[in-house]
């Protein structure tokens, strides 16, 4: 079950620099044909600067850079019977190639709850507030995921 | 490839243009899986995830589904205009599923000089079933 001792603990930050390549690349996995997330010529005339990172591109950092699974581990959660339950973005700007954002993944919540049908589940808030190169804050992201038990 | 929306162009209630995606296929949670770094083998091995108690095999990645719900978004409201949004992962998706994504306008106002929708969204699969609900606030312009 997961370690309810570490709600407000803050762990390494996620540091990544957003590639063109990726930005692209999630988009044709979604499937979303919107020019602007290929072609920077396209975003510009759609009143962009550049290609922008999608809604939910915020989950490549925190994928790729192996972060999550690094706080699910010491968290003591255990894989085989992790949800996840729920993903919310903010958006203060547009995140474009070249930036670098960073931000620290934090223990907002852990709650205990239980089910319809009886069963315990431990319920974990995970925040990252996301700043830019310039030290502009660009978005925040939180992810709840569930245990069950 | 999503027009301009002006606040005095939507009302409560107002949809959304319906999103329907192809049907699911493994290959798409391969792909994913890959852009994405997500590389949990419950989303691409049918014997990992038959192991971990799915009995159909392999299901979806929740994100990927997310994803098809911030297509359907902001292929309707520019994505620069999107200040929040968030949903809930409701029910497992998987291959063969085909999810559509719909949503409308719940919530309209101006406050300290910006002009903000709320609208829920939901995707569900080819029998109805809902996979993800959710919501999400945007930002629009004035015609004034």
């Amino acid at each position: 079950m997961a370690d309810h001792s570490k709600v407000g603990k803050e762990y390494a930050a996620v540091q990544w620099e957003v590639e063109r390549g990726k930005i692209r690349e999630l988009a044709r996995a979604i499937g979303d044909p919107d020019p602007i997330y290929v072609s920077k010529e396209a975003a510009i005339k759609e009143g962009y600067k550049d290609s922008p990172a999608s809604a939910t591109f915020l989950t490549v950092p925190m994928m790729w850079s192996s972060s999550m699974p690094v706080v699910i581990t010491d968290l003591a959660i255990n894989f085989a019977m992790l949800l996840h339950g729920e993903e919310e973005y903010e958006y203060y700007q547009e995140i474009y190639p070249g930036d670098v954002i960073t931000a620290s993944p934090k223990v907002a919540a852990i709650e205990e709850k239980t089910s319809k049908s009886g069963k315990k589940m431990d319920m974990v808030t995970i925040e990252l507030l996301y700043v830019n190169q310039r030290g502009e804050k660009v978005a925040k992201a939180k992810s709840l995921l569930v245990e069950r038990k | 490839m999503a027009k301009e929306i002006y606040f005095e162009d939507v009302a409560i209630g107002t949809e959304m243009p319906k999103l329907v995606k192809s049907p699911l296929q493994k290959l798409n949670h391969v792909i994913y899986a890959g852009a994405s770094g997500d590389f949990n083998p419950l989303h691409t091995d049918d014997d990992f995830a038959k192991a971990v108690g799915m009995k159909d095999g392999m299901i979806t990645h929740g994100m990927l589904v997310m994803g098809f719900v911030g297509q359907a978004v902001t292929n309707w409201i520019p994505k620069k205009n999107l200040k929040r949004f968030g949903v809930r992962f409701a029910g497992m998706t998987k291959p063969g599923n085909t999810i559509t994504v719909i949503g409308k306008v719940i919530d309209k106002k101006s406050q300290g000089g910006v002009n903000l929708i709320t609208c829920e969204v939901t995707a569900v699969d080819e029998t109805g079933d809902v996979k993800v609900t959710g919501s999400f606030d945007a930002a629009l312009p004035t015609k004034g």
